[in-house]
């Protein structure tokens, strides 16, 4: 009985160690063939190598100082003995391959690096993200990146690119902002990787203007600028996530005209037009809703 | 200055080079020119938005030294236009870096927009005889527009690892004239002022921080600090709606005040046993204003005094953050993640009390606390299949805020990737939102008291809510060469307490985009995205004075319910080819891209049998263009690589962007039917169509 349990409780835990725990490696650190027998069959791949930063031998623990293709690759003496083929024991970076491992073989030299300290919070990470994704190592360009920005972040983020196309945007597919002058890419603490404690925080790096504080706040904008714009694209006017006067009165329904119907009938075209509907709407009268120093009910009712 | 600037930096990176001059150069870059004819027709400024297109030529600069230890950058784009940038950056690899900037970026907004004003562009804006003339021929032409120039430079020293120290300094200056606009009359309900505000702003942000890193430890220590000076803290006009003292007294509008902000942070990373990381964010900050306040304001008739606590308003905001995230991988298939936060924020500003005749204001001062903790796992599955279920709690308890002055959202979430195939990856998700926050009745002073509405209350941005989020997406990569890629994304909200206010929203997103090289001579690419959006509101209007508050009384004709239904349908498409007609010689490149929204608001009286007022039915009040754009591209390429060194490329591009919006549509500058309102036509017709002509000439090296 006793023989039993104890079965029963360590063989599901063996098996699951079997498991969980990573492979060994196939092969040792020998069997390295050195660069030029890579060269002999790869030599567009060495050519774009050696443009590359990786093949500087001023730096310091650069792969031009160490095993050159295998510091990445692995060793290539199984490889070479089997005649080559794609992915014949040795490590090509395919898409199918596991982005931990792949992403292994560039923190092992960048991992001690600022930019990379916080990488296991990133959610690149989390969702499979591996460097391969973003950069390549055969390239002469800054950063080795595959695309400029926004164009290697929409790869992926497809719905950004469709709120980027939106008639109110940043100036994003201008190039005069990058992805990355708002989002970490490479992980940190900001949800959705933004550079910033918060939202607002965010924000307030460009729009200083928006700081205050103001002697009258108006609270949904001091808690998140998100609660009424978009980030990255909308088709009304300022980044609104939904049109002025509705989305006003969403919050402000109240006596006399807060709450009341504007419609087709008081556009300019309308056979009542009304300054509650037409141009700004609301924010014709009540501009300072980002908060205010006015005094008295000019003040509390955001209208100077 | 721009210039010594620029010079000063050229000198200081070429004298870094001097100890690099016995290693081995490498001297690339290119050198363009491009000559642009462009012909535009309808609102310039908003093709050129962000944007400065002209007749002209633009130069374009881009060259890389390098040794093999130092390196040396240096790039610019349209030399001499609105769009310049400037960039140079250098360093030792390894050891240091440097980067100096220089960026300027237009934002147009409407050009030749007209105003009663004389003086647009200052902080006094007035006009000779009251009432002011409605004859707009007569009124002053002025463009809206800013110009951002952003200059700045940084340092990093890596050179002592595992220690490293980074500088970084920027100045950003905004110039130009923005539209604001105040109520003319004493508010609720009179007429309005589209005013032509000067933005004179500068912003200078230095940030500076140390560090440290070497496994299993990394350490920095930040400090930022940012100004903001407004030369304009009050804007003084002459107001239409007070013409009895506007002559001599002006009307004043209030600004963006200067500020100061600080921010001290500190970040950490320590490896622990079993694959193991601890990480920790702790950051303390504030944000400061002062101003002198004004103990009088304009009313129609006179100037109207006040009696104020305090004659300056010191206003302080400090924000305190704290970060704490474990992540861990203890066996190779399992990564979790378990975080918690909290951030604050305390605001210290003066209260000040406002004595205006018998009634008196005390501002409330908002401030809220944020806790949000929650874990993470990702299980890696046999066949390719990645697991990731995760659960985060936020809860958000805010001051000054009365409605709902707490939330708690419980967030559930899980994803699935698939990838067993070499040809294709494939994802699904589901993320479910449940908001909850007890409401809190308004304090109501009798029967009558307008604040009755708020019991039906529930502001959507605190809300009671429940959000679906389903989402798949699909790669492939079936044969070399071409990728697909699918994307799809339906998002329900439903504010399950609201009764007045917005009550649903729904999103349908989908994406498609391929890419395609067939052989070595064509390659063809598209994509298509497509939107779709619903927001569902109930209201209720009500006049001064009524006791019907209840939604669920039958309907007056002065009290009753309304809805409106809004709709927006997106539709954008791409499609392009690049001929490699000589290879590496001769290519044409063709794109076509389409934008196209279309917005509808549908409007319902819930007046059951009481007839709609004024010749308005269920039908003829909705609005079919609530904002109608679209935006038609189409341009052309073709680039000859005469040798190595020299390529030449002419090309056409032909923009369209209508715009048919009915807030819009039939604009008046002038309208006397609606308390006299006075605009300016700020984005009064933001259509274009353009005709652009440009040919490059590029020498690389």
């Amino acid at each position: 009985m006793r023989k039993s349990l104890t079965f029963l409780v360590f063989f599901p835990i063996l098996l699951f160690l079997w498991i969980a725990l990573p492979p060994p490696e196939l092969k040792g650190s020998d069997g390295i063939v050195g660069v030029e027998i890579c060269k002999g069959c790869h030599e567009d791949h060495y050519n774009s190598y050696m443009k590359s930063i990786h093949a500087k031998k001023g730096i310091p623990n650069s792969p031009a100082n160490k095993d050159a293709c295998e510091s990445c690759h692995g060793p290539g003496a199984a490889h070479v003995e089997k005649g080559g083929g794609k992915g014949v024991d040795i490590f090509i970076f395919r898409k199918r391959d596991d982005a931990k491992s792949k992403s292994a073989k560039c923190l092992a030299c960048h991992g001690e690096t600022r930019d990379l300290s916080f990488w296991d919070l990133a959610k690149h990470k989390a969702v499979g993200v591996s460097c391969d994704n973003c950069h390549t190592v055969h390239s002469g360009s800054r950063k080795n990146l595959k695309a400029t920005q926004p164009d290697l972040c929409n790869n992926c983020h497809r719905s950004i690119r469709a709120q980027q196309n939106k008639q109110s945007h940043h100036p994003i597919r201008e190039g005069k902002l990058k992805c990355t002058d708002c989002h970490d890419h490479h992980g940190g603490f900001g949800q959705h990787m933004i550079k910033a404690d918060s939202v607002n925080e965010l924000c307030y790096k460009c729009h200083a203007d928006k700081r205050g504080p103001f002697m009258w706040p108006h609270p949904p904008v001091q808690e998140n600028c998100l609660s009424c714009h978009t980030a990255h694209g909308s088709n009304i006017l300022k980044l609104l996530v939904s049109r002025v006067p509705q989305l006003c009165q969403a919050c402000h329904d109240w006596t006399r005209h807060p709450g009341t119907i504007v419609t087709r009938f008081e556009t300019f075209r309308g056979a009542s037009p009304s300054n509650r509907m037409f141009a700004h709407a609301c924010l014709n009268c009540h501009y300072t809703i980002h908060g205010t120093n006015a005094p008295s009910t000019r003040g509390k009712y955001h209208v100077r | 200055m721009r210039s010594k600037i620029l010079i000063f930096v050229m000198i200081f990176s070429l004298a870094i080079f001097c100890s690099a001059f016995a290693q081995e150069r490498i001297l690339k870059g290119e050198i363009s020119a491009t000559g642009v004819a462009p012909k535009i027709e309808g609102e310039k400024a908003k093709f050129n938005e962000y944007r400065d297109i002209r007749d002209g030529v633009y130069v374009g600069v881009d060259t890389r030294y390098e040794t093999e230890r130092y390196y040396l950058d240096f790039k610019a784009e349209d030399i001499g236009y609105k769009t310049q940038k400037y960039g140079l950056s250098g360093g030792k690899w390894g050891s240091f870096k440097y980067n100096f900037d220089y960026d300027e970026i237009p934002h147009n907004y409407t050009y030749d927009a007209k105003s009663i004003y004389s003086g647009v562009g200052g902080a006094n804006l007035t006009y000779p005889t009251s009432p002011p003339s409605t004859n707009i021929s007569t009124w002053t032409t002025f463009d809206y527009s800013i110009q951002r120039t952003t200059y700045g430079g940084g340092f990093k020293l890596e050179m002592l690892k595992p220690f490293y120290f980074d500088v970084a300094f920027s100045e950003e200056k905004r110039k130009g004239v923005y539209p604001f606009a105040a109520a003319g009359g004493t508010s609720p309900g009179q007429g309005a002022i589209e005013l032509p505000a000067p933005i004179d702003f500068t912003t200078d942000n230095l940030k500076i921080e140390a560090g440290y890193v070497k496994n299993p430890l990394s350490l920095s220590v930040g400090y930022f600090y940012s100004t903001f000076r407004n030369e304009n803290i009050y804007l003084n006009f002459r107001n239409p709606s007070s013409p009895t003292i506007s002559a001599t007294t002006p009307d004043i509008f209030t600004l963006p005040p200067n500020n100061t902000d600080y921010k001290l942070e500190f970040k950490g990373a320590v490896k622990l046993p079993l694959n193991s990381k601890f990480n920790v964010n702790l950051s303390t900050g504030s944000t400061q204003s002062s101003v002198n306040l004004l103990n009088s304001y304009v009313t129609p008739t006179a100037l109207r005094v006040v009696t104020l606590s305090d004659s300056a308003f010191d206003g302080k905001i400090d924000t305190q953050s704290y970060d704490f995230l474990l992540t861990s991988s203890p066996v190779y298939l399992l990564n979790g993640k378990a975080f918690y936060k909290y951030y604050n924020t305390n605001n210290k500003s003066d209260h000040i009390t406002t004595t205006d005749g018998t009634a008196t204001f005390t501002n409330h001062l908002f401030d809220y606390r944020k806790v949000k903790y929650g874990a993470e796992l990702g299980f890696k599955l046999p066949a390719g299949f990645y697991l990731t279920p995760a659960y985060t709690h936020v809860q958000i308890k805010r001051a000054a805020r009365e409605d709902i002055p707490q939330n708690d959202d419980d967030i559930y979430g899980i994803d699935l990737k698939w990838s067993g195939l070499e040809f294709m990856v494939a994802k699904v998700g589901y993320e479910r939102l449940q908001r909850r926050g007890d409401f809190h009745g308004p304090d109501i002073t009798g029967p009558t008291d307008s604040a009755n509405i708020e019991q039906y209350q529930r502001r959507y941005d605190v809300a009671p809510k429940d959000q679906d989020t389903y989402k798949a997406s699909v790669d492939l990569f079936p044969i070399e060469r071409l990728s697909v890629n699918l994307g799809y994304k339906y998002k329900e909200t439903n504010y399950k307490e609201t009764i007045l206010g917005f009550r649903s929203a729904k999103r349908n997103e989908f994406n498609v985009d391929a890419d395609y090289l067939i052989g070595k001579r064509v390659r063809l690419f598209g994509f298509f995205d497509y939107e779709y959006v619903k927001l569902d509101q109930f209201q209720r209007q009500i006049p001064y004075g009524t006791t019907l508050f209840n939604p669920a009384n039958l309907p007056t004709s002065t009290a009753y319910n309304w809805t409106v239904t809004q709709t927006e349908n997106n539709y954008a498409y791409g499609l392009g080819t690049d001929i490699y007609i000589l290879l590496e010689k001769l290519t044409l490149k063709l794109q076509h891209n389409n934008y196209k929204s279309d917005g509808y608001a549908d409007y319902t009286y819930l007046l059951n049998s009481i007839p709609l007022p004024g010749g308005r039915t269920q039908d003829n009040i909705d609005i079919p263009n609530w904002g109608k754009y679209e935006t038609r591209h189409f341009s052309a390429k073709l680039i000859y690589n005469a040798t190595k060194f020299l390529s030449f490329s002419v090309g056409y591009v032909y923009e369209k962007f209508i715009a048919d919006d009915a807030q819009y549509n039939g604009y008046l500058y002038y309208s006397p039917a609606a308390y006299a309102t006075y605009l300016t036509g700020a984005y009064r017709d933001l259509s274009y169509e353009a005709n652009i002509v440009f040919v490059t000439a590029a020498f690389r090296f």
